[in-house]
């Protein structure tokens, strides 16, 4: 069995095995009331997550989702409050922030050649400030919290069939779309080329460039779509919306095994870690542990991950390289005689 | 003089091709012919061409001057990658072509996987089912579902091969392809190239090896410092012949030959049954003082890995090493200290630190005389820099100027001179004057000549033959990775290098 | 003297005075003291975190958990004095030897596990954080004690506030490190090109040990110096001085690639923040207004730096 498939299964493992015991500590958690916002905070993460998937893919980072989600959702709110746009209009728009964003960023790294890292910080920077700017503030200017009562718009964040919430059906039918695209379109497979091996890539003819900008595109779009999904929510929105969710889109995405380094992973593994980080969450807050022990366990949990991802890389090379030079020395030995 | 075919069976025709970089002419006037079907050799030392007419032929770079027709269609100067690939132009590169983490049938489709017709999605099946009918029909030991990872280098160049044939590739370039293959692999190769020429499909082969230019070739193309000097027809291919082509010289100059004499004297290095696996096997020598022991070998032959091995670079497998009479595991830090040097075979990738001034790089591996105790002495480095700087004669003389800006000669003068101006016992120096104009050339010949006279032993590692043959006192010559012959107390020709370097045996002659 | 860098720092501070004399010109109150003083704040404590994160930003890494560091200092900081009952002194002593701690597990897995250093300090940025909130409970708390503690932020020597000397010691002995010894020369060795400095004798994984050690070392400084002008702790405290920081070292000519940088060109970077800033304060540009403001400027200076917008003279070609 592939490493990739061992990897799952014990995060799934791990995943029962701690639900086991959560429920033991608090049956309340396997209740379906719990089970099914669960879910919902899973598929809010997700739903970024598995735009970043993508990102990272290539070997890039984007920072500045984060701040997407601000700007888009302060964008909707404003659209709510002050006009009468019908809602499929005003969803596309809110997309069309997420697109803008990915094309500036991807414009800046594949122009310029600069640091991904630090042009998606600026980029976020320059989006909170802007969700800030375009915030509905009272007459005296501070920022007013504006409640949503569109019943077209807020039905994105209910539930549907079986309870199940809508964010939840988004993020399953986004994810399998993805992963679908990912794994059996063309274009899915020049996004794993331009990562794993760009020069190749583009001796075969594939354009880096457009791919990298493509996918810090549909990064954007994705974190605009949560926005919507997450303000319809909570029937409200602050310009501070999303700015700190980078860290458990990340761990997200770290969790369910795709690397830094690119031309790994897929849009399942995210879908699984999304699901483990709010397992964990959702866990901590259940079992009555002191919430501030969340971030601890999220950095944590990043940084055993990306260590133990390394560490088995390293050994099962290590494993081959040594395999393969008795083998060629066993030969070149046999040669010469 | 050449025998070009007539033009009905010509594949590819090259015309007075030019080619010039900054100033510096690559290629001069040479023409250059392939039939269809045959397999044809492309042959020439270092910098005599090859590459860049590799590079005119494939797109990669445009001629300067010339004429070139493929397949009956006149190609355009401004000629381009994927021009040749339509025209069914193929390079098999070594690794550079294929994408980890994806299977073989994948990458041999890369960029044009068969779509299912209604949902454009690619047709994994389908993709995997013509995988297989292409590694059928060349019976290689391939499966569509293998990953690249997982496949040795030898099944990745069949790989490469696919790739190209399911592209109908009418010509094949490979480029040094049995650098890192076996025997039986070697062997197989051989027989894909004879299985491409039945089916019409030519082979450009380029090789340094001459057995297998020898066992292979139809027709053989010798170039010479970016000039044609003759095409052989299979009857009067012989690897002595090529090798006299190769090297001839021009009638104004004399052979480059040098008559050894090695030196005695303290043995300062002392080498037995070195091994570092897939590298190098059992390598024994001794090295004297102030003696300038010479490399040969062709690429991959595992010099570069012997001199990185010795010096500390990279650890090795088996053996003993002894400096100065006592038992030695070197590292970089002690090799540092005790007064061995090390210039690496890449310049810019591994030899300068381009972001930094000439002070700079000269005072990094000399930190302990500077900052003895870690506190930089500004004058001593100062000083140092000015030494290098005056010794070996680095223009602009600023040492505040930043290396990458300088030009190649200078830059290896830097990286000379940072152990230069030390205490040296011994120096290991690895491809010194690629890029390198003539002047700093013999600059750079004469500080090793000085190091010598002044008791520093140096191994020199090169593949410019008459830079090998002239600066050496004793020359050892490796094949694959083993001892093959030493040189010592006779007249040295650099041909006499290539053909030992080429596996060929013979007695010690003049 | 052996230096061309000195150039970049005086045109950077060139750049100043017209800024400054723009800001005066566009609001009278810019040149008052009692302005420059909240000004000088915020430079010293940028400058004192940037003169320990140049290092690793040099080797081509980054630490991004410099707030969190600085925040959780300041409460341990408190925690020893106010609830152990420890002199300020050692207390002090004590949590920065911590932050250096923290930096050299950082720096560990960056050197030797190979991880990449943005997701290691970024993990660290949220794992401190979750740590500062346990110490502290969630609480932000208050310290009136120990009176010389106070002062060191707040008391002035010579007519100016502490902090100001306290950075510039650390600006100059962080600038003396890299400029004047061993290790600042390897540093820039590991930076320009790894493989050759290790040629050379220089132990990469060594150098960058030590660099996210001393990162560490001055998050904590600053963080007490915070805590003390402050005078309350709070985990969420200096949340985001690492886009501040990261601004001030490219503006002050600190290479994304590495391999270039200067710690008096970080502070001058430090200072021209700070007067954008203030100078929006001023002209009562909303507040919002500034992270647009930062993001765009660590963009413009990308650009700079890397030669793009102004046609400089370029130390490598593309290739």
């Amino acid at each position: 069995m592939s490493h990739h498939a061992v990897r799952r299964l014990i995060l799934i493992g791990l995943m029962l095995a701690l639900s086991a015991l959560i429920t033991l500590i608090n049956p309340v958690f396997l209740t379906a009331g719990n089970l099914l916002k669960l879910l919902q905070e899973a598929a809010q993460t997700g739903i970024i997550a598995v735009g970043f998937t993508f990102v990272m893919i290539t070997a890039g980072i984007d920072m500045s989702i984060g701040g997407v989600v601000a700007v888009t959702s302060m964008v909707c709110i404003n659209f709510l409050h002050y006009t009468k746009v019908p809602i499929p209009i005003l969803v596309f728009l809110s997309l069309f922030v997420g697109a803008l964003t990915g094309l500036v960023n991807g414009f800046f790294i594949t122009r310029f050649k600069l640091p991904e890292f630090i042009v998606t910080l600026a980029t976020r920077s320059i989006l909170s400030g802007l969700a800030l700017v375009i915030a509905v503030k009272d007459s005296m200017g501070f920022v007013q919290n504006v409640y949503i009562q569109n019943d077209a718009y807020l039905w994105f964040g209910t539930s549907g069939l079986f309870g199940i919430y809508r964010t939840t059906m988004a993020f399953v039918i986004l994810g399998v779309g993805a992963q679908i695209f990912l794994k059996n379109t063309r274009t899915g497979t020049n996004i794993y080329a331009t990562g794993a091996n760009p020069g190749a890539a583009r001796l075969t003819g594939i354009d880096t460039d457009r791919t990298v900008i493509g996918v810090y595109m549909f990064s954007g779009i994705c974190a605009s779509l949560a926005a919507v999904f997450i303000s319809s929510r909570m029937m409200t929105a602050m310009p501070e919306l999303g700015l700190g969710s980078e860290m458990d889109v990340i761990a997200s995405v770290v969790i369910g095994g795709t690397a830094f380094s690119g031309g790994v992973g897929d849009v399942w593994g995210t879908m699984l870690g999304s699901l483990f980080l709010a397992l964990i969450k959702n866990g901590i807050l259940k079992t009555g542990i002191s919430p501030w022990i969340q971030p601890i366990a999220i950095g944590g949990i990043i940084v055993v991950t990306v260590i133990v991802d390394v560490w088995q890389k390293r050994l099962r090379e290590h494993l081959e390289a040594r395999a393969k030079l008795k083998r060629l020395s066993a030969e070149r030995g046999r040669d010469a005689a | 003089m050449s025998s070009n075919g007539n033009g009905a069976d010509l594949l590819l025709e090259c015309r007075s091709i030019t080619k010039s970089y900054s100033g510096h002419v690559v290629l001069d006037g040479v023409d250059f012919s392939i039939r269809r079907g045959e397999v044809h050799a492309l042959v020439g030392e270092n910098g005599a061409g090859k590459s860049t007419l590799i590079k005119i032929i494939t797109g990669a770079t445009g001629r300067d001057s010339g004429e070139m027709v493929y397949d009956g269609t006149v190609v355009p100067m401004d000629h381009q990658r994927r021009d040749a690939e339509a025209l069914g132009i193929a390079v098999i590169f070594q690794e550079l072509s294929l994408i980890p983490g994806m299977t073989v049938a994948q990458n041999i489709f890369l960029g044009k996987e068969p779509l299912r017709p209604l949902t454009r999605l690619i047709d994994v099946r389908r993709m995997n089912s013509q995988a297989q009918e292409l590694i059928d029909r060349y019976e290689f030991p391939l499966k569509p579902t293998d990953i690249i990872d997982d496949i040795s280098i030898a099944q990745r160049q069949l790989v490469e091969i696919l790739k190209a044939l399911s592209g109908k590739a009418s010509l094949m370039i490979m480029d040094e392809p049995t650098s890192s293959l076996t025997k039986t692999e070697v062997e197989m190769l051989f027989k894909i190239i004879a299985l491409l020429k039945s089916e019409g499909i030519s082979v450009l082969y380029i090789s340094h090896r001459m057995e297998e230019v020898y066992a292979l070739s139809d027709r053989v193309t010798v170039l010479r410092d970016g000039r044609l000097v003759k095409v052989l027809d299979k009857g009067e291919i012989s690897p002595e012949e090529i090798i006299r082509l190769m090297i001839g010289h021009k009638l104004e100059e004399k052979a480059v030959q040098h008559e050894l004499s090695p030196k005695g004297g303290a043995v300062v290095l002392e080498v037995r049954g070195l091994t570092s696996l897939g590298k190098f096997e059992d390598l024994s020598f001794d090295l004297h003082e102030g003696e300038v022991l010479g490399i040969g070998g062709l690429v991959g032959s595992g010099r570069t890995e012997l001199v990185r091995a010795l010096y500390g670079a990279d650890p090795y497998d088996a053996g003993t090493i002894r400096f100065l009479g006592t038992e030695w595991i070197p590292s970089v830090k002690k090799s540092i200290e005790n007064g061995i040097g090390f210039i690496p075979e890449e310049r810019r990738l591994q030899g300068i630190l381009a972001t930094q001034s000439i002070t700079r790089n000269i005072g990094i591996p000399n930190l302990d005389r500077i900052a003895p105790r870690g506190i930089v002495n500004v004058k001593e480095e100062d000083r140092r820099a000015a030494r290098g700087i005056e010794m070996l004669n680095v223009k602009p003389p600023r040492p505040e100027q930043l290396v990458g800006n300088l030009s190649g000669g200078n830059q290896q003068k830097v990286v000379l001179a940072k152990w230069l101006v030390r205490d040296l016992k011994l120096i290991f120096i690895d491809e010194p004057t690629v890029g390198i104009d003539i002047g700093a050339k013999e600059e750079i010949y004469e500080h090793i000549r000085a190091l010598s006279a002044r008791g520093v032993s140096v191994i020199l590692v090169s593949s410019d033959l008459p830079e090998l043959t002239r600066l050496s006192d004793r020359v050892i010559v490796l094949r694959r990775g083993r001892f093959f012959r030493e040189f010592r107390e006779c007249v040295l020709t650099g041909e006499k290098i290539l053909r030992a370097a080429s596996g060929i045996r013979e007695g010690d002659d003049e | 003297m052996n230096k061309k860098p000195i150039a970049t720092e005086l045109r950077l501070a060139i750049v100043l005075v017209p800024l400054m004399a723009a800001l005066t010109i566009l609001s009278p109150r810019f040149l008052t003291l009692d302005n420059l003083t909240n000004v000088i704040w915020s430079v010293c404590f940028i400058g004192i975190l940037s003169s320990g994160a140049i290092y690793p930003r040099i080797t081509g890494g980054i630490d991004l958990s410099l707030g969190s560091m600085a925040a959780l200092s300041g409460i341990v900081v408190d925690l020893f004095m106010n609830r152990m009952g420890i002199a300020w002194i050692p207390a002090i002593l004590m949590t920065v030897v911590i932050g250096a701690l923290v930096g050299l597990f950082n720096g560990f897995i960056v050197a030797k596990i190979k991880i990449p250093a943005f997701v290691v300090t970024m993990a660290a940025k949220t794992y401190l954080y979750g740590i500062a909130l346990v110490v502290s409970q969630g609480a932000m708390l208050a310290i009136l004690e120990p009176k010389p503690f106070i002062l060191i932020s707040t008391g002035r020597f010579l007519g100016l506030p502490n902090p100001i000397y306290i950075m510039v010691a650390l600006v100059i002995a962080s600038q003396f490190l890299l400029r004047r010894t061993a290790f600042g020369r390897q540093v820039m060795a590991v930076g320009s090109n790894e493989v050759a400095a290790r040629l050379s004798g220089v132990d990469p994984d060594r150098v960058r040990l030590i660099s996210y050690t001393i990162s560490g070392g001055t998050s904590a400084v600053g963080g007490v110096i915070l805590a003390s002008l402050t005078q309350q702790v709070f985990a969420a405290a200096a949340s985001g001085i690492e886009l501040d920081v990261m601004t001030a070292l490219v503006i002050g000519g600190t290479s994304a690639v590495g391999g270039r940088g200067s710690v008096v060109g970080a502070l001058i970077g430090a200072i021209m923040v700070a007067f954008i800033i203030n100078g929006l304060n001023l002209l009562n540009v909303p507040n919002l207004y500034q992270p647009i403001a930062i993001g765009t400027v660590i963009i413009l200076a990308l650009l700079l730096n890397e030669g793009y917008l102004v046609p400089k003279r370029r130390t490598l070609s593309r290739a």
